[in-house]
C-alpha cells in the first residue's frame, strides 16, 4: 500500500467534499433566503417591537413614553389575573372557548375525514369540495351568515319552535354558542384538511387485518386508524386551539363578550394603552406555548399501542 | 381445525361477476391451495372466507355454523395478507398479541403467548422492534405469527409469499409446509404459482374467470386435467391440433398438423366420432429424443413405454436450443409445426440447431381436449 503518497486520494476527496458540501449549504441558505427577509419583516422585528412596548412606562397623553423602561404593566396585568379580575375572567373565557371549539372541532374532523377516506368517486369529490368552499366565501360574510340562523328569530329557532321542541326561542347569537359555531366553522375545514392528508397514507389493509383478529368496526377504528392518524390530530387540534384562544372575528361579530383578542383591541384603539396590551399578550402567548406543549404531550401518547381499559 | 363448506358462492361487482359457482368441501386439517391466474376470483373466494367480503349468494359454513352473514371480526378465521399489513405503529411483540388483545386476555397472558408465537417462526429477539424496519421475510414471519396466536379454525394465506424473492420464497414454502405439518390446522392458501402450489398443497382447487374448475390432489390435477385451461396452466406443453380419421375398438387414429398419423389408445370403445377435431397435449417429459427420456420417469411408466402397440414418433429439425440450467430444451420444426422437448442431463447427447431428431412417444400419455376445451377421454 502507498500510504506515504502524498497526493492521498481519500484526503482530496474530504477537501473536495468539503467544498461540495460548503457550496450546498450555502445554496440552501440562498433558497431560504427570502422566507428568511420574510418572517424577520413580518414577525420577528415586529414581535421585538410588541416586547419593547411592554416594557415600556405608560403615559398620559401618548399610548405610551419612548425610551422608558418599566415592569409596571406587567405587575399590573398579573395582579389583575391572580386578583381574578377583569384580565382573568377573559383570560379563562378565551380558553375555555378555544378549548370547546377544538374539542367539538377535531372530533368532526376525524368523522369528516373518515368519511371522504372510505368513499369514492362522486362522493369523494363532493365531500373534498364542500371542505373548501366556505374558504371561498370571505370570513366575514360566512360569520355573519350565522345571525340570520342562529338568532332568537332566525331559522333555527324557527323549526325548532315549530317541532314543538322550544317552546321559547333561545338566543344562540348574540352569545358564546354562536360565536362558538361561527368559530368552528373558521376552523373546521383547516382541521380536516390535516387529518385527511395523514389519513389518505394509511393502508386499508390494516383496519381489514385489525377486523380479521376480532376488532369491531369501531375498536379497529381505535386501535389502527386514530394512532396513525396521530400527527394530522396533533396539526389540527394545535390549529384549532391557538385560532380559537385567540379567535377575534366570531365573537366580535356573534357576540358581546370579550375574548382575548377583542380585549387588546379595545386596550390599544380605546384604551391607549400599550404597554398593558403588549403585556398582556405576551402573557398570552407564554400562556398559549405551555398549553401546546402540553396538548403535543398528550396527543403524542396515543400514538402507539394503549389500554382503553 | 375445523372443516368448511362453501356452497354456490357467488360474488359480483356490479355488472361484473368475479366469483361464480364455487362449491366446496375443504377438510378438516388440509391445506388447500386455490390456484389460477390473476383475476381469476381466489382472492375474492378467500375474502369471503374471511369475511371481508360478503357473498352475492351461496353460504360459507364452518363445521356446522353457517358463517355467511358473520363479519370478519366474529369468525375465528385469521387471514396472512400479500402485502403482511402489520400495524406500524405497534411493536412486532403488540402486533401479534394484537389478536388476543380483542379476545380480551390480560397483557402478561397474551405477552407470553406472542413471545412463544415468535419463538416458533423463529422472531424470538425481534419483540420490541418496529415492524417497518423488518426485512421481508421477517414481516412474512410476523404476520404468520399473529395469524397464528389467536388459535384460528382456518389461516387463510392471500398469497403471503408472491413480495419475496425466489430463494427465500422457496424456504419459506418448506417452512410454511412445515408449520402446517405441525399444527394440524386448516389452512386455505391462494398463489398464483403453480410450483408453490405443488410444494405446499394436500390438494389443490384450480380456479379460472371465476369458476373453480377442479379440486384434487396435485398428482391427480396434473395428470388428469378436466380440461385444456388446466392443463395449460400447470406447465409447459406441446398442443398439437388433430382430427380423427378412424376409430377401432380399442385405439383412435388421428391425422395432426405434425403430417403425421398418429394412434391413440384406449380402453373401451372409443366416445369420438370420425371427424371430430381434437387438441392433443404432449407433455415434454413424455417425450424421448432419439430413443432416450427427456426427464427421469418413474420406474411405472416405463414398462408402459416399451409396450410397442401405442407408439408414436415423429421427425424433425432441431431449430433452437435454450439452456435452462438443469434442463436443455429443443424447440423442434417439424412440418411446419412447432414443438419442444426437453432433456435433462446438459452433457450427453447434445443437439445443435439444424439436427434432425426423432420424437418418440407412448400414445397412453398423450392428452385430448375437444375444440371447447374440455378433457376428451379416450
Amino acid at each position: 500500500m502507498t500510504t506515504t503518497n502524498t497526493h492521498d486520494p481519500s484526503s482530496l476527496d474530504r477537501i473536495r467534499d468539503a467544498v461540495v458540501g460548503q457550496s450546498n449549504s450555502r445554496r440552501a441558505l440562498l433558497l431560504m433566503a427570502p422566507l428568511i427577509a420574510f418572517e424577520l419583516l413580518v414577525f420577528v422585528i415586529p414581535f421585538f417591537i410588541l416586547l419593547r412596548i411592554s416594557v415600556a412606562s405608560g403615559s398620559a397623553d401618548l399610548p405610551y413614553e419612548p425610551g422608558t423602561w418599566s415592569l409596571d404593566a406587567y405587575s399590573s396585568v398579573i395582579e389583575n389575573i391572580l386578583s381574578f379580575d377583569l384580565f382573568w375572567s377573559i383570560l379563562v373565557y378565551s380558553f375555555v372557548l378555544g378549548g370547546a371549539v377544538t374539542i367539538v372541532t377535531v372530533g368532526i374532523a376525524l368523522f369528516y375525514a373518515y368519511a371522504i377516506w372510505r368513499s369514492n368517486g362522486l362522493v369523494k369529490s363532493l365531500l373534498l369540495f364542500s371542505v373548501i368552499l366556505p374558504l371561498l366565501t370571505t370570513l366575514v360574510i360566512r360569520t355573519y351568515a350565522f345571525t340570520p340562523l342562529l338568532s332568537p328569530t332566525g331559522t333555527v329557532n324557527d323549526i325548532l319552535l315549530s317541532l314543538n321542541l322550544l317552546s321559547e326561542p333561545i338566543q344562540f347569537v348574540p352569545g358564546t354558542v354562536g360565536a362558538g359555531i361561527g368559530q368552528l366553522y373558521i376552523v373546521l375545514p383547516y382541521a380536516v384538511l390535516a387529518i385527511y392528508s395523514v389519513m389518505a397514507t394509511i393502508d386499508w389493509d390494516i383496519v381489514e387485518a385489525a377486523r380479521d383478529l376480532g376488532a369491531s368496526r369501531p375498536r379497529s377504528v381505535v386501535e389502527v386508524v386514530v394512532p396513525q392518524v396521530m400527527p394530522g390530530v396533533i396539526v389540527a387540534t394545535v390549529i384549532s386551539f391557538a385560532w380559537s384562544v385567540g379567535s377575534y372575528a366570531a365573537p366580535g361579530l356573534l357576540s358581546d363578550n370579550y375574548t382575548f383578542a377583542i380585549y387588546i383591541e379595545r386596550l390599544l384603539l380605546t384604551d391607549q394603552r400599550y404597554p398593558t396590551a403588549a403585556a398582556f399578550s405576551v402573557i398570552m402567548l407564554v400562556l398559549m406555548l405551555i398549553s401546546t406543549g402540553a396538548l403535543f404531550a398528550i396527543l403524542n401518547r396515543f400514538g402507539g399501542d394503549f389500554d382503553l381499559a | 381445525m375445523s372443516e368448511i363448506t362453501l356452497h354456490d358462492l357467488e360474488k359480483q361487482y356490479g355488472e361484473t361477476t368475479a366469483v361464480e359457482d364455487v362449491s366446496v368441501e375443504i377438510r378438516d386439517g388440509e391445506l388447500l391451495c386455490l390456484l389460477g391466474p390473476s383475476g381469476s376470483g381466489k382472492s375474492t373466494t378467500l375474502r369471503m372466507i374471511a369475511g371481508l367480503e360478503t357473498p352475492t349468494s351461496g353460504t360459507i359454513s364452518i363445521e356446522a355454523d353457517d358463517v355467511t352473514d358473520q363479519p370478519a371480526y366474529e369468525r375465528n378465521t385469521s387471514t396472512v395478507f400479500q402485502d403482511w399489513a402489520l400495524f406500524p405503529h405497534k411493536s412486532v411483540l403488540e402486533n401479534v398479541a394484537f389478536g388476543l388483545k380483542m379476545r380480551g386476555m390480560s397483557k402478561d397472558e397474551r405477552h407470553t403467548r406472542a413471545r412463544s408465537m415468535l419463538e416458533r417462526v423463529q422472531m424470538g429477539g425481534y419483540g420490541d422492534d418496529d415492524p417497518t424496519n423488518l426485512s421481508g421475510g421477517q414481516k412474512q414471519r410476523v404476520a404468520l405469527a399473529r395469524s397464528l396466536a389467536v388459535n384460528p379454525d382456518v389461516l387463510l394465506l392471500d398469497e403471503p409469499l408472491s413480495n419475496l424473492d425466489k430463494r427465500l420464497r422457496e424456504d419459506m414454502q418448506i417452512e410454511l409446509r412445515e408449520i402446517h405439518e405441525d399444527l394440524e390446522e386448516t389452512f386455505v392458501h391462494v398463489t398464483h404459482d403453480q410450483d408453490e402450489a405443488f410444494t405446499l398443497a394436500d390438494r389443490i382447487g384450480i380456479m379460472n374467470e371465476g369458476e373453480l374448475v377442479q379440486v384434487g390432489d396435485p398428482d391427480e390435477v396434473y395428470e388428469n386435467p378436466k380440461n385444456r385451461f388446466i392443463e395449460a396452466f400447470l406447465g409447459d406443453t406441446n398442443f398439437v391440433d388433430a382430427v380423427v380419421t378412424r376409430t377401432s375398438s380399442d385405439a383412435v387414429h388421428v391425422d395432426t398438423e405434425l403430417g403425421t398419423e398418429l394412434v391413440l389408445p384406449t380402453d373401451a370403445e372409443p366416445a369420438v366420432d370420425e371427424g371430430t377435431g381434437l387438441t392433443l397435449s404432449l407433455r415434454p417429459e413424455i417425450l424421448s429424443i432419439d430413443g432416450e427420456t427427456g426427464r427421469h420417469e418413474p420406474a411405472g411408466k416405463q414398462a408402459v413405454a416399451t409396450d410397442g402397440s401405442a407408439h408414436n414418433a415423429v421427425t424433425g429439425t432441431v431449430e433452437n436450443v435454450i439452456y435452462r440450467g438443469s434442463t436443455v430444451r429443443y424447440s423442434v420444426s417439424i412440418n411446419g409445426s412447432s414443438m419442444f422437448a426437453e432433456r435433462t442431463d446438459a452433457s450427453t447427447g447434445a443437439h445443435a440447431a439444424g439436427d434432425d431428431i426423432r420424437l418418440e412417444w407412448d400414445g397412453e400419455d398423450v392428452l385430448a381436449f375437444s375444440d371447447d376445451g374440455t378433457r376428451v377421454t379416450l
